[in-house]
């Protein structure tokens, strides 16, 4: 059963560069814009990991960690964060809301699927 | 003894007891196998101590334990069969237990050592699995003992050491220990996994939802200690990881810690992070377990823990990479600090400086000579403390330009290999006093000199290895460097071992050249010297390397430029000897001050023998023959004032001998006045007075005027030569 | 996930697990299996329907068979799916519920 995994980033090269690798992987993905837009897709369906970005209009990453912790069918799944060096206090934030695993941007595929695979392999 | 203590003290007692009894119970097991009362004592034992060991907080007694008692009630519940291996087994158990005791009662840390730990996992596993494995399938292969946690002993010798404590909160942050189990497989191969759920509370206490699990993973792998770490990069928050790398991995850190590079003293942590046995993570957490110690050590101001024996204690690292980083870090330290001594100054500031401090030393001398004139006693202490302080600053400026020899002498090394391949020979160079220092402005002159020399050591000196064998010595020559101070100076002398000079040949060629006349009456030592002589090359044929009739004058020229001489010693057959001698500093003398008439000069203080009344008994003067009887010593003599034309108006003058020496040479120079001992600043002449005899220099004196400072090498020659030019008229001195 | 009693007796009990065991559950599946272990001598779990155990499932086993020890409940894990014998197998403990496993040849990697 091919685990699944939603990317939540408002743009929309990176979904397509992140889905396309996860996919040649053997994952399946859920793609999503915003935090907003993660939450209505989260509908109860079983998934494995959810990658998302920090800084996103309408609900930004942090939010949206805080949000799906509320969730009882999504509360324990991991979550991985992506984010640039800078933004080391989002980082103790996103840390503080139970998002574990974070990538520093910019990365390329092989990084992404190397972290993605010591949280869920295909 | 306060309560605690008074408790440790039973809980030691009882354990020594139980562990006693466990011993003669499991050895009487042995015999009777099916005792359940004995089988039930040795549970008791094991779960007395896990229970009281859990009261003192001794976790790792409380685990092992546990797993024994485990066992053992399953023994007794006819689950397992006991015999001899199990019972060898728990006998080793009990000694573990034992140890571990031991270790928690005199240890402050919780952690294992390693050695320790590693027999725990090893006792564990065979308890948990080892026996069964035998009862279940006989005695499988290797492969799946392995595989059924069974017999295979973890062994840490090629396996790294992974422990993994993941916190309560694991789960729900979305961490699951089985991921990053199932990426570490993709680095290498689980060897051995031990899973234990250690202080999973019981019944309604038990959060399903905290995790409570903990491993300790031997992992067969080729990935280093870093990109072992980052399998948990993740987990970094919820686990405590320790990884132990394998010993077998502990040769190779060993070495790379000792090609580390020396110039800078690093921290042990950033050593062994940057050889791999570390990791950037282990060191932060030891760091972190250091300052917490500290600040729970409150009392007394406790030192911290050493970082070293905290890495250990957390097993993430063996104790011989530690101490081997200690020591390479001592070595360092040590190297450093005696290279941190040095500051590289350019060599124009020092010069400036010392230029500066000569006219300090001169404007001293003038103040001193203005107390002394205007009769100030009040100031006389004052400028008398002043002048010693000048006079250490004047030293210590000078030693600031001193360098050792060694360098100069080492690159000496190529010059005797390149040469004697080219020339055939087998040539070793020895060096010795290479400490010796001088003024740097003096090595950078003399290293063309010296470098002629020891070329013509190696051509004219050191034979053919077949002429040296048929002269019956080592077909290897030696050409020996040397250097040591005397009196003021330094003495470079180069040895060889080789043919030496022929005395007949140089006097042939020096009679032949017109040098000398018939009637010479040289000792064979001036004879030697005579190869200093312009145009006298005694090598039959001239090599391309040397003795084309150039060369020893303009080495003696050149060293005399130095205010240094240079002097020649051979053997024939047993080698030859040029001693170089020159003076420590070209800046600042210790001088003699003498006056002749109206006329002041200077004398290296470091050439005066000895000052003499002309009038006193122990002193002679000869003037027809023209020698000073000193003591019975004869020796050649000198007017100054006749030798530099300004003799003195009054005949009644009481005159002064001050003997000066010049290495083996001798003379007394005839003088009016003695003035003492002068600091002297040497002014160079200019180029109009290069050639004048018998001064190498001047100097300005305290009161404006200025003094010449004698040549003393040229005014001894003088007075043996015994025909000064000033003196050309009176009769001839006779070698005496 | 579910459980479904497939067989009672006043000492002993039969269960099958279906589906999930993993953090999402455990609670629900403690509470359940706990009250059994309250109430019988012996206890079966069959295993053979789940599809999916993570490290707190694992986890749950080994808790029940704790307290099966300590209340003297015979517990056994049966008919092992592939997803539990992988986790098993990956953690080393198999033999240590000491259960015996069947692996079947269906199954894709072991």
């Amino acid at each position: 059963m091919a685990k699944t995994i939603m990317i939540v980033d408002d743009s929309a090269s990176i979904r397509q560069v992140v889905g396309i690798a996860l996919k040649g992987a053997g994952y399946d993905v859920i793609e999503a814009c915003d935090g907003k837009d993660a939450l209505t897709k989260l509908t109860g369906q079983k998934i494995n990991l959810i990658i998302s970005d920090v800084n996103m209009p309408n609900m930004d990453g942090i939010t949206l960690v805080q949000e799906i912790k509320k969730l009882a069918a999504y509360k324990f799944t991991p979550i991985m964060m992506l984010t640039t060096e800078a933004a080391d206090d989002k980082k103790q934030a996103g840390k503080a809301a139970g998002a574990k695993a974070w990538l520093t941007k910019p990365f390329q595929a092989p990084t992404l699927l190397d972290a993605v695979s010591k949280l869920v392999l295909p | 003894m306060n309560e605690l203590d008074t408790a440790l003290a039973i809980f030691a007692q009882e354990a020594e007891e139980l562990l006693a009894d466990m011993e003669d119970a499991l050895l009487s097991l042995d015999q009777d196998p099916d005792n359940s009362e004995t089988v039930n004592s040795l549970f008791r034992a094991m779960h007395t101590i896990k229970g009281s060991s859990g009261l003192f907080g001794f976790e790792p007694i409380v685990a092992f334990t546990h797993e024994a008692e485990t066992l053992l009630d399953k023994v007794r519940q006819g689950e397992r069969a006991i015999d001899s291996n199990l019972i060898a087994v728990l006998l080793e158990s009990k000694d573990h237990v034992a140890k571990l005791i031991e270790h928690c009662l005199n240890a402050n840390g919780p952690a294992l050592p390693a050695e320790l730990a590693a027999t725990g996992l090893r006792l564990i596993s065979q308890l948990n699995g080892g026996v069964q494995t035998a009862i279940q399938q006989g005695t499988g292969s290797a492969d799946e003992k392995i595989f059924s946690e069974g017999g295979g002993e973890i062994s840490v010798d090629e396996h790294w050491l992974i422990s993994l404590e993941f916190k309560q909160d694991s789960f729900r942050d979305g961490i699951d220990p089985l991921s990053f189990l199932r990426y570490l497989k993709t680095l290498g191969d689980i060897k051995q996994i031990l899973t234990a759920a250690n202080g999973m509370p019981s019944g309604e206490a038990m959060d399903p939802e905290s995790c409570y699990l903990h491993f300790k993973i031997a992992f067969q792998s080729e990935a280093t200690k870093e990109t072992i770490e980052r399998v948990f990069e993740f987990a970094a928050d919820d686990c405590e990881i320790k990884i132990l790398p394998p010993n077998a991995k502990i040769g190779e850190y060993l070495a790379l810690l000792d090609a580390q590079d020396e110039t800078q003293v690093r921290r042990i942590g950033d050593m062994l992070v940057q050889v791999g046995a570390l990791t950037e993570h282990d060191v932060e957490h030891a760091l972190q377990a250091q300052t917490a110690s500290v600040e729970s050590q409150t009392v007394d101001g406790a030192k911290p823990k050493p970082l070293g024996e905290i890495l250990v204690e957390q097993h993430v690292v063996q104790q011989p990479l530690i101490d081997q980083a200690l020591k390479k870090q001592e070595q360092t330290k040590q190297k450093i600090a005696s290279e941190a001594n040095y500051i590289r100054v350019d060599a124009t500031k020092l010069g400036h400086l010392i230029n500066l401090v000569g006219e300090l030393v001169i404007s001293s001398a003038a103040m001193n000579l203005i107390v002394e004139k205007h009769g100030l006693s009040d100031a006389s202490d004052i400028a008398a403390g002043m002048n010693a302080l000048v006079n250490s600053i004047r030293d210590t400026a000078l030693e600031l330009r001193m360098v050792q020899i060694g360098d100069t002498f080492s690159r000496f090394r190529r010059v005797v290999h390149d040469v004697s391949k080219e020339l055939n020979k087998d040539i070793q160079l020895l060096i010795s006093g290479g400490e010796t220092e001088l003024d740097k402005t003096v090595v950078e002159k003399i290293q063309d000199p010296l470098t002629h020399l020891i070329r013509n050591a190696l051509d004219h000196g050191i034979e053919h290895p077949e002429q040296r064998l048929a002269a019956g010595k080592p077909a290897q020559g030696t050409v020996q460097l040397n250097a040591y101070h005397e009196s003021g100076h330094i003495v470079i002398q180069i040895a060889d071992d080789g043919a030496g000079l022929n005395s007949e040949k140089i006097l042939e060629k020096a009679l032949a050249n017109g040098l000398v006349k018939k009637d010479h009456g040289l000792s064979r030592r001036e004879i030697y010297n005579l190869i200093f002589a312009a145009g006298l090359s005694t090598k039959d044929q001239a090599t391309s390397l040397s003795g084309r009739g150039v060369g020893m004058d303009v080495v003696k020229k050149n060293i005399e430029a130095l205010r240094g001489s240079v002097e020649i010693d051979s053997e024939e057959g047993q080698g030859t000897t040029i001693s170089i001698r020159l003076p420590l500093t070209l800046a600042i003398i210790d001088g003699f001050m003498v006056g002749t008439a109206s006329e002041r000069y200077i004398i290296p203080l470091s050439m005066v023998d000895e000052c003499i009344e002309m009038s006193a008994n122990e002193c002679e003067i000869d003037e027809i023959q023209h020698y000073i009887n000193l003591r019975g010593r004869v020796l050649p003599y000198l007017r100054l004032g006749d030798y530099f034309g300004n003799t003195t108006a009054n005949a009644n003058q009481r005159e002064s001998v001050v003997v000066v020496k010049f290495g083996q040479t001798e003379a007394g120079l005839v003088v009016d006045e003695l003035h003492g001992e002068h600091q002297t600043v040497i002014k160079p002449l200019g180029k109009v007075f290069e050639r004048l005899k018998g001064i190498t220099g001047a100097t300005v004196l305290g009161d404006g005027t200025v003094a010449l400072i004698l040549d003393v090498q040229g005014l001894i020659q003088a007075a043996i030569d015994h025909k000064p030019k000033a003196l050309a008229h009176k009769p001839a001195l006779r070698r005496v | 996930m579910a459980i479904e009693v497939k067989q009672q007796q006043p000492d002993s009990v039969h269960l099958v697990i279906d589906g999930e065991v993993s953090i999402y559950n455990v609670s629900e599946l403690k509470q359940a299996l706990s009250n059994y272990l309250d109430t019988v001598k012996e206890m079966q779990i069959d295993l053979a329907g789940v599809a999916e155990i993570d490290g707190a499932g694992v986890q749950l086993l080994m808790f029940l068979k704790q307290e099966a020890a300590a209340k003297r409940v015979e517990l056994s894990l049966a008919r092992h799916s592939e997803a539990v014998v992988e986790v098993l197998e990956l953690l080393n403990l198999s033999t240590h519920f000491g259960d015996p496993i069947v692996i079947s040849a269906d199954w894709k990697s072991l």
